[in-house]
């Protein structure tokens, strides 16, 4: 088995082959720092089973080809962002994947079970929160609650303890009570996720579950769904707010024009958008001779991001640690003062827009 | 399970709508104004009667257009989303709504009826034997067009796009629907009309109410 590891001294990413259970020596071919990797055992690995597995799937709308050939495998305790363009085919997805769109062509199973045929027995197992979270307006909050917990077959005398747990960790209690026609967005899009989590699901089926929500909300939001993740909670959610996804996905998919783009952990999507040694420097001093690092040997290009920062190129032929070494030592000598030498790492929606990109070129 | 908790939510978000207060409070008091406006004119036809008529024509429409705008209004605001991903069948959600409605609309009509016929014996000398036995008739016709008539809206419901052509397709086609059976017997001079109404009714009404259920079935949310 393969596994993608990044050094934790140059942050350069590397990848390492071995055998479940066995714990190797890795040497970073960047830094030659000396480190150790162990490879789930067998056991372990029962979380790599798939939990939900979309194979090919495509959705027509008439004339419209919403998802083509969609295919992805979410594993148990994954939490799985689905990033997008609007109408790259994210709801749609999602409306399959529930039950509540029939697909055109392909197959999807979720815990083994074949949707949209045992869509009753996979029901059971799926927590699902809309974009647009409706509840009938004339209940109250907890009314409506304890309805979607009895149909999702709570037994009832745990029924209302759950809903006044989850209340309380969503700090909701104080709506409890109040009609749904006098809530805030917010508020409903909360207990949305409540509604959803009530059954303590295997799978969480979120469709932008953060858009709405203030700040400090969403961060109680991420910080209850790694949590979730943690205890074996497997969450897809889709998001435009890429810091968000970036925060908690475990693994991520692009999707644009009904394509997949990518999939793969932040740092294996990140490992294909560096195609060369970056460094970003921050002087709190900069002196005339600031260019003169671009004689050294080795530097390709060096770009201005502001007054104080700079983007700097590394031929990839060249020892990258040498060459940080003689741009450190160059621009000491100039009377540069240095605040920070980092080597770049790309944000993700700096990654986002270079799949994007890469797949707008491909179509 | 399921469907008895889906009905119990539905009725009770039904009576407790301000459209079913201004009908259990509404017809009554409709039923006094048609006393106090017809006592001098309306000679021959018992405000009993005249009430029952009356309070079948408009809880006939009003059931049919609360249970399209209803319908509408919940598949706009995904609510049915919520439900559908539960392991429950679709037909519960229509059938239940279809069952509130009209057992609320039966119950509003019941009530002003009632009125009629209290005013009826309090204030003629008609016996209350022979009001009773010309109310049950009429009575028994407005429950037929009152089902007829929802189940016109839930099928208008289901399959219309917007409010507004919801709104105005049940007052059409649902008026029209709903005369069917009371026409009939009529027509074809049957002497005993009120079980062939009656029959009529649920047939009519059935089919409506699977067609309703099939394209609800069909529909992708």
């Amino acid at each position: 088995m393969q596994k993608t590891i990044r050094c934790p001294n140059c942050q350069k990413i590397t990848k390492c082959t071995g055998k479940p259970g066995e714990t190797i020596k890795v040497t970073c071919p960047s830094c030659g720092a000396v480190g150790k990797v162990t490879f789930e055992s067998i056991k372990d690995l029962s979380s790599e089973i798939s939990l939900v597995s979309i194979k090919n799937i495509s959705k027509k709308y008439k004339d419209v080809l919403a998802l083509n050939n969609v295919s992805f495998d979410i594993k148990k305790g994954e939490i799985f962002g689905y990033i997008g363009p609007n109408g790259a085919g994210k709801t749609t997805t999602i409306k399959i994947m529930v039950g509540l769109l029939n697909k055109t062509a392909g197959n999807l199973s979720i815990n083994s079970y074949k949707m949209p045929e045992q869509k009753e027995k996979a029901h059971r197992f799926i927590g699902y929160m809309p974009q647009e979270v409706g509840f009938q307006k004339w209940r109250t909050a907890n009314h409506a609650l304890t309805t979607f917990g009895k149909l999702s077959g709570i037994d009832k005398n745990v029924l209302q303890k759950r809903i006044d747990e989850n209340l309380n960790i969503f700090n909701l209690t104080e709506y409890k009570n109040k009609k749904i026609s006098n809530l805030s967005g917010g508020t409903i899009q909360k207990l949305g996720i409540v509604q959803a989590l009530l059954h303590n699901p295997k799978l969480l089926i979120l469709d932008e579950p953060l858009s709405g929500l203030d700040p400090e909300s969403r961060y109680q939001v991420k910080k209850i769904l790694k949590e979730l993740s943690n205890n074996g909670t497997t969450v897809f959610f889709s998001s435009h707010i890429l810091s968000d996804v970036q925060d908690i996905a475990t693994k991520i998919c692009i999707l644009d024009w009904g394509h997949v783009i990518k999939i793969g952990s932040l740092d294996e999507l990140k490992s294909e958008f560096i195609e060369e040694n970056q460094i970003e420097i921050i002087l709190s001093k900069r002196s005339d001779k600031f260019k003169e690092i671009s004689n050294i040997p080795g530097v390709k290009n060096i770009i201005e991001k502001s007054l104080q920062k700079f983007l700097v190129t590394v031929d990839k032929t060249e020892d990258f640690d040498e060459v940080i070494h003689k741009i450190t030592k160059t621009l000491l000598e100039n009377d540069n003062r240095i605040r920070s030498i980092t080597p770049a790492s790309p944000s993700l929606d700096e990654v986002y827009q270079y799949y994007l990109r890469k797949g707008g070129e491909k179509q | 399970m399921s469907f008895s908790l889906i009905f119990k939510d539905e009725l009770k978000g039904f009576y407790k709508s301000k459209v079913m207060i201004f009908l259990w409070i509404g017809l009554p008091v409709l039923a006094l104004l048609v006393h106090i406006s017809t006592s001098n004119s309306a000679e021959g036809m018992s405000i009993s009667l005249i009430t029952s008529l009356i309070v079948s024509s408009i809880g006939g429409l009003l059931a049919s257009v609360m249970l399209t705008v209803n319908i509408i209004n919940e598949k706009d605001t995904h609510v049915y989303d919520l439900f559908l991903i539960r392991p429950i069948k679709r037909w519960y959600l229509l059938v239940s709504k279809f069952l509130a409605v009209y057992i609320c609309v039966s119950i509003a009509c019941i009530l002003a009826i009632s009125l009629g016929v209290m005013i009826d014996y309090f204030e003629s000398e008609i016996f209350l034997n022979f009001i009773i036995e010309s109310v049950t008739e009429s009575f028994i016709m407005s429950l037929s067009v009152i089902a007829i008539s929802s189940g016109v809206g839930i099928l208008i419901g289901v399959i219309s796009p917007s409010i507004v052509v919801g709104v105005v397709l049940v007052i059409f086609v649902g008026n029209y629907v709903s005369s069917i059976p009371s026409i009939i017997p009529f027509v074809f001079d049957i002497e005993n009309p009120v079980a062939i109404v009656l029959a009529l009714g649920a047939i009519v009404t059935i089919i409506l109410m699977a067609l309703g259920i099939l394209l609800f079935n069909r529909k992708q949310f």
